[in-house]
């Protein structure tokens, strides 16, 4: 069953048109798939097909498990956006409702290399110094 | 296989052009609430040039969960109807600088100067003022340090996150009793305090709450302290009459004590009322000429969706009729 309908389609193929450079969605399943393993895989499927730069990964959390370490992955579904590097992107859960506009917009942004921030925000970021623990809380409405 | 409640949101992936500060349009529109919405769409089909500028779209009517009394509806999602609002305006080419506060507004001769926080400024011969309310806060010790930490304004929003906790809600008027109603479905453990004696509320809500028979209620006392070091531990309440302080635990306090205008970017430009709205008339002109107003940041009584996007309209068609009656469309 296709997840984007056909006006979906038209909105995230316009927001992916503006990417210059190759995109690598990395995303970690199982073999016997939970349901929101497969709504991922498939909705990643469907959103990778809409542009050339965008490359669709899909590995096997148990059998990869040393990749999926790597990675830092310790939960599926789990979704990660590679560019020129890993920049840290990691969505767990299927990135529908509103993350799905995140989705979108940070594959858009690894494939600009631009995060899309002004200058003062990147020199605040730039300005630390020492590790950060950000725990965001996400709000069901 | 299906796959069940599965639903993509795409709202922002269309995104408009940001306003051009070296141009001068016939209209700027601040907010970005039923008010100033209605009034782009109004602007828009006058053909008038319009930019909006606003921290999001959508305003109060995100921080609800339903509305009932939104014409041809008996019962539409709130979060639904703002994206109905906020897809209709987006179906024009409006111009629009998302995310951004208004620092100063003023006048020079017939051209509106609104400078936003990242000072830039941008122009217009018409402006319209519909920023909306605020939260009132409760200004006492700790309210500040524990936003996000167990306090909250927005019992739609964070409500769920209290399942069978203590909560205290402040406040007697109707949004403290929504909100407690809120907070009793996720079996949350429940004291309302009010600060005035009697409460506020339609007496159908306080009826509600009163034959729940879990709230608490305590009138006449004031919250006085907020209590906790990273996350809210309790409340320190006074018994306005007996002067008696008492602690009451809690993991997470609601403040609902009414809102503030948003009007303090033109306090200095136009007429106010004691509460800090915008005074307008009856077609919706302020007391500067060229400025106009609409939605909760005015006098305008009876703060609803429906009037809002009503008095937006009227606002969009009076500031046209300014514009060709001083030549400068």
């Amino acid at each position: 069953m296709a997840l984007l309908k056909d006006k979906d389609k038209k909105k995230v193929a316009t927001a992916l048109k503006e990417i210059t450079d190759d995109v690598t969605i990395v995303m970690f399943t199982q073999e016997t798939e939970c349901q929101h393993c497969e709504m991922t895989r498939t909705l990643l499927e469907e959103v990778s097909s809409l542009s050339d730069r965008i490359t669709l990964e899909v590995h096997d959390f148990v059998a990869d498990k040393e990749l999926a370490t790597q990675h830092g992955v310790d939960k599926i579904p789990a979704t990660i956006l590679v560019g020129e590097k890993d920049y840290g992107i990691r969505f767990y859960g299927v990135p529908a409702g509103y993350e799905f506009n995140v989705l979108v917009q940070d594959i858009r942004d690894v494939g600009k290399r631009d995060p899309n921030l002004p200058d003062t925000v990147r020199s605040e970021l730039a300005a630390i110094d020492q590790p950060v623990h950000l725990q965001t809380i996400i709000s069901p409405t | 296989m299906g796959f069940p409640n599965f639903t993509l949101d795409t709202s922002m992936l269309e995104e408009a052009p940001e306003p051009d500060p070296e141009f001068t349009y016939d209209l700027l529109i601040l907010g970005g609430g039923p008010a100033a919405m209605s009034a782009a769409v109004y602007a828009a089909r006058k053909m008038m040039t319009c930019a909006m500028i606003t921290k999001d779209f959508g305003g109060q009517v995100r921080e609800t969960s339903e509305v009932e009394n939104w014409l041809g509806f008996q019962n539409i999602n709130a979060k639904d109807l703002a994206d109905s609002f906020e897809e209709h305006v987006k179906s024009f080419d409006i111009p629009v600088k998302l995310g951004t506060a208004i620092t100063t507004i003023t006048k020079e001769k017939d051209t509106f100067l609104v400078t936003t926080d990242d000072a830039v400024t941008y122009h217009s011969h018409a402006l319209l003022l519909s920023t909306g309310k605020r939260h009132r806060p409760l200004n006492v010790p700790g309210e500040k340090e524990l936003v996000g930490r167990g306090l909250a304004y927005c019992a739609t929003c964070d409500a769920p996150f209290f399942k069978k906790k203590k909560v205290v809600v402040a406040g007697g008027g109707n949004s403290a009793f929504t909100t407690t109603l809120d907070l009793l479905k996720v079996e949350a453990e429940v004291t309302l305090v009010n600060a005035i004696k009697g409460w506020q509320a339609d007496a159908s809500l306080v009826e509600r709450v009163k034959r729940a028979g879990t709230v608490k209620l305590l009138d006449n006392h004031e919250i006085v302290k907020i209590e906790g070091a990273d996350q809210v531990t309790g409340v320190v309440v006074k018994d306005r009459q007996s002067g008696t302080e008492e602690h009451l635990a809690a993991n997470g306090i609601f403040v609902e004590i009414g809102l503030l205008p948003n009007s303090d970017p033109v306090k200095e430009l136009v007429e106010l009322n004691e509460h800090g709205e915008v005074v307008v008339d009856c077609s919706s002109r302020t007391s500067v000429e060229g400025l106009y107003a609409a939605g909760d940041v005015t006098t305008v009584p009876h703060k609803q969706i429906v009037i809002a996007a009503g008095e937006g309209a009227k606002a969009a068609l009076s500031a046209y009729d300014y514009l060709m009656r001083k030549s400068l469309l």
